[in-house]
């Protein structure tokens, strides 16, 4: 029996009676539409301006919030802005002052520094996370929803948290370390230009740790068992299977969570601000900080939009591998 | 038309004349006002029911929105291009003059008169902060003064007089260190915060290194002196060691919470930590000393840095009620009321009450003589966005950092603050 529409809208679905052999047929849809009747074509005219119509709010929505501030941010590094005044186009001088600017280069290198660091840390201990979670044991729901904590928390909390942690003398770091008798002195965890950035560095892993992990869990989790019972037999050890079976079958997940955490990392604020202002002296200065500095406490927008800018071909190029990556993927899927 | 009905109309519609006919109440005119939130709660609620009472004695009911030191820009700097400044505004030391160069407050000359003829006249100190070319742009309401911060039980354990210099202080420093008392008794921190760039400016200035003229126009960072003042501070941190580094980092409370932990011997603060001590019975209260700020070759220019004025944005519709609303707080009683219960936060700007008897108490004379010699920022010319910009732009901290922090020479870290103070000035002529 040929089955044409089969269970369409408004039909009621029909069981096949046993034995009914299917055959499918070519949908109608292919059918060149130039060719179809005039209702037919009235129809596809109507369809279309029903979609234009649905997308028109999502699309105004994208310009108001996401377009025009953006393009607008751009306009205005290319100008002389200062708050309440208007703005003038000075074309690349903001950008040439910066590119100049000894300060600059050192907030770009701690944006580099802070981003890479944190990435990478936040990717190993992620792992470890996973893939300490993936095995069924007691309590693991407890944990994993232990381990989400930080992520959960609101990162001004985060941050204030660890500024006091770090605290020379009230600090836990300090006092449990010399109370251990590890440490005669307190250790300068946010005023030694080195330890400021590793404790930015710190508080931004703890935070972002548990997005790894869960990512990366999620996405073990899909891996068929049949495919580690395979590598047992085949006498792989544990970290055999992990490096060849686990690692390309989630290496998806990991290039995604990657990247998405790279662009907010790139783009943080709170917790540099919160816990060192971008000091001692410029030593944890990275782009959001410098541009606050700039736009607000300086007043110079333009500058300040110039500033942010420099992240920008980054931040793009992240975006475009993470579009094109998802792009790749969905066929495969 | 049912029965029923015809009631509810006729209802609805004595209802309508009513309210259509009821005299203007006292919430048809509404106002914003903003202040400063300070770090010593019962003052502050000391303005806020002055605030209102104000509101209703001139008929409008107040709205106060509040914010901190750190804030305060990010509130101003939208409000500025989003046209919404409020009807009274409570402006710190460079407000005025950054919000009437851009036209945006009220020529308030005529408030500034009737608040004269009150409380006495204006300090000349006060004035450089708020009037431009012959008009008054606010009104100043108070100073914060930044007074130094002693541990008299230190200073006398290593036979010590109270530092009147910078040299001093170090000398100081490094004996309660020696003898074991504390390992970083000086708590100097040059970073962003008001307890950093405040002092930056009395040191230099206090060694003669001001950078513009009495005009206000930069003549530039002299050299020498600028290189002298900087070699005065940055050993503590760099050889003598008694400073922590982790002071660079302090927040705004910082150097408050340190001291009352009893981890340093001097620290510059507004008389908060006072207010602190007292109000938790604190057990260093008895050991706990202020001086003014220490002096230099150049004698003793202190900045007044955290200088409040009331300002009239020309953005908020009630003018006329706003300049009451000002006028009321600043009348003699309501001022003096909130003077009085600020626990020596608030030091009048006027003469008659800077003579109070409220300040006749030790701690007090030197909270008012430090406001009595304190310096408007811009000084020895009047505050100009160009010298607004050099405090917000942290040149002068970050000068010392550079050397403390970077390692550069003090003659290279003047040479690139110099550099930028001179961009600053370029890019914001003074008219």
């Amino acid at each position: 029996m040929a089955l044409g529409r089969w269970g369409g809208p408004g039909e009621e679905r029909r069981s096949l009676p046993p034995g009914t052999k299917l055959i499918l047929t070519r949908p109608a849809a292919t059918v060149p539409r130039a060719a179809g009747p005039a209702w037919f074509r009235i129809n596809r005219v109507q369809e279309r301006v029903l979609g234009y119509a649905l997308i028109t709010p999502v699309a105004l929505l994208i310009v108001a919030l996401i377009a025009y501030p953006f393009l607008n941010a751009i306009w205005l590094s290319l100008t002389e802005k200062m708050v309440g005044y208007p703005a003038h186009f000075v074309g690349l001088k903001n950008y040439a002052a910066l590119y100049e600017s000894p300060r600059f280069r050192i907030v770009a290198w701690n944006s580099v520094v802070y981003t890479v660091g944190s990435i990478c840390t936040k990717l190993v201990i992620g792992m470890v996370m996973a893939v300490a979670l993936q095995k069924a044991v007691r309590g693991n729901q407890l944990l994993r929803g232990f381990l989400l904590l930080p992520w959960v928390i609101p990162t001004v909390v985060i941050a204030l948290t660890w500024r006091w942690l770090l605290d020379l003398y009230r600090g836990l770091f300090n006092v449990g370390l010399h109370d251990l008798g590890i440490i005669g002195a307190g250790i300068h965890w946010l005023g030694n230009p080195d330890l400021a950035m590793l404790s930015v560095i710190m508080a931004n892993v703890w935070r972002g740790f548990p997005f790894f992990g869960v990512s990366f869990l999620a996405a073990m989790q899909t891996v068929p068992q049949d495919l580690y019972d395979a590598a047992s037999v085949d006498g792989a050890s544990a970290w055999q299977q992990f490096w060849r079976v686990s690692l390309p079958s989630i290496k998806g997940v990991v290039a995604i969570v990657t990247l998405l955490s790279t662009i907010w990392t790139l783009n943080d604020f709170n917790i540099v601000y919160i816990m060192t202002r971008g000091g001692p002296g410029a030593a944890t200065h990275i782009f959001a900080t410098y541009s606050y500095e700039l736009g607000i406490q300086s007043q110079r927008w333009g500058m300040a939009m110039a500033a942010s800018m420099y992240s920008l071909p980054v931040i793009a190029l992240l975006i475009v591998f993470v579009v094109r990556y998802l792009h790749r993927e969905e066929p495969a899927s | 038309m049912s029965k029923a009905f015809r009631w509810i109309l006729l209802s609805a519609a004595v209802l309508a004349l009513a309210l259509a006919l009821q005299p203007a109440s006292a919430a048809d005119v509404k106002m914003t006002l903003w202040r400063l939130k300070t770090y010593i709660p019962p003052a502050d609620k000391i303005l806020d029911t002055s605030i209102q009472e104000c509101g209703k004695k001139i008929g409008a009911e107040v709205t106060i929105q509040t914010y901190t030191f750190d804030d305060m820009w990010t509130k101003y700097t939208a409000a500025i291009e989003s046209k919404t400044l409020p009807d009274v505004a409570e402006l710190d030391a460079v407000g005025p003059a950054r919000l009437a160069n851009l036209g945006r407050l009220s020529d308030v000359s005529d408030l500034v008169g009737t608040v004269t003829k009150e409380l006495g006249e204006l300090a000349q100190n006060a004035e450089g902060a708020v009037k431009f070319s012959g008009k008054f742009y606010a009104v100043p309401h108070y100073a914060i003064p930044l007074i130094l911060f002693y541990r008299k039980d230190l200073l006398e354990k290593v036979s010590a007089q109270p530092p009147d210099t910078w040299e001093a202080i170090n000398e100081i420093s490094v004996k309660i260190k020696k003898a074991g008392l504390q390992d970083f008794p000086q708590g100097f921190p040059w970073n962003r915060t008001g307890d950093g760039y405040d002092p930056a400016m009395s040191l230099l200035w206090s060694y003669g290194a001001a950078w513009v003229d009495k005009s206000g126009r930069f003549t530039g960072l002299p050299k020498d002196k600028a290189v002298q003042a900087i070699k005065v501070v940055t050993p503590a941190y760099t050889t003598d060691k008694t400073a922590a580094f982790d002071y660079l980092s302090w927040s705004g409370s910082g150097n408050n919470e340190a001291f009352m932990a009893g981890k340093i011997a001097f620290t510059p603060n507004g008389p908060s930590i006072l207010f602190q001590e007292d109000s938790t019975k604190h057990p260093l209260r008895k050991d706990t000393a202020i001086k003014i700020m220490p002096k230099g070759p150049a004698g003793r220019n202190l900045a007044l840095t955290f200088v409040m004025n009331w300002g009239i944005p020309v953005d908020g519709k009630q003018q006329k009620e706003a300049r009451a609303l000002v006028a009321c707080l600043m009348s003699k009683e309501k001022f003096t009321t909130y003077m009085t219960g600020s626990f020596q936060q608030a030091v009048p700007l006027f003469k008659s009450l800077i003579n109070h008897e409220y300040w006749n108490t030790p701690d007090g004379k030197v909270i008012a003589e430090t406001v009595k010699l304190g310096r408007p920022v811009g000084w020895p010319g009047p505050t100009t966005p160009a010298a607004a910009e050099v405090v917000s732009s942290n040149v002068l901290t970050d000068m010392m950092t550079r050397v403390i922090v970077d390692k550069v020479t003090p003659e290279k870290a003047v040479e690139e603050a110099d550099k930028r103070i001179k961009e600053i000035y370029d890019r914001l002529p003074v008219k």
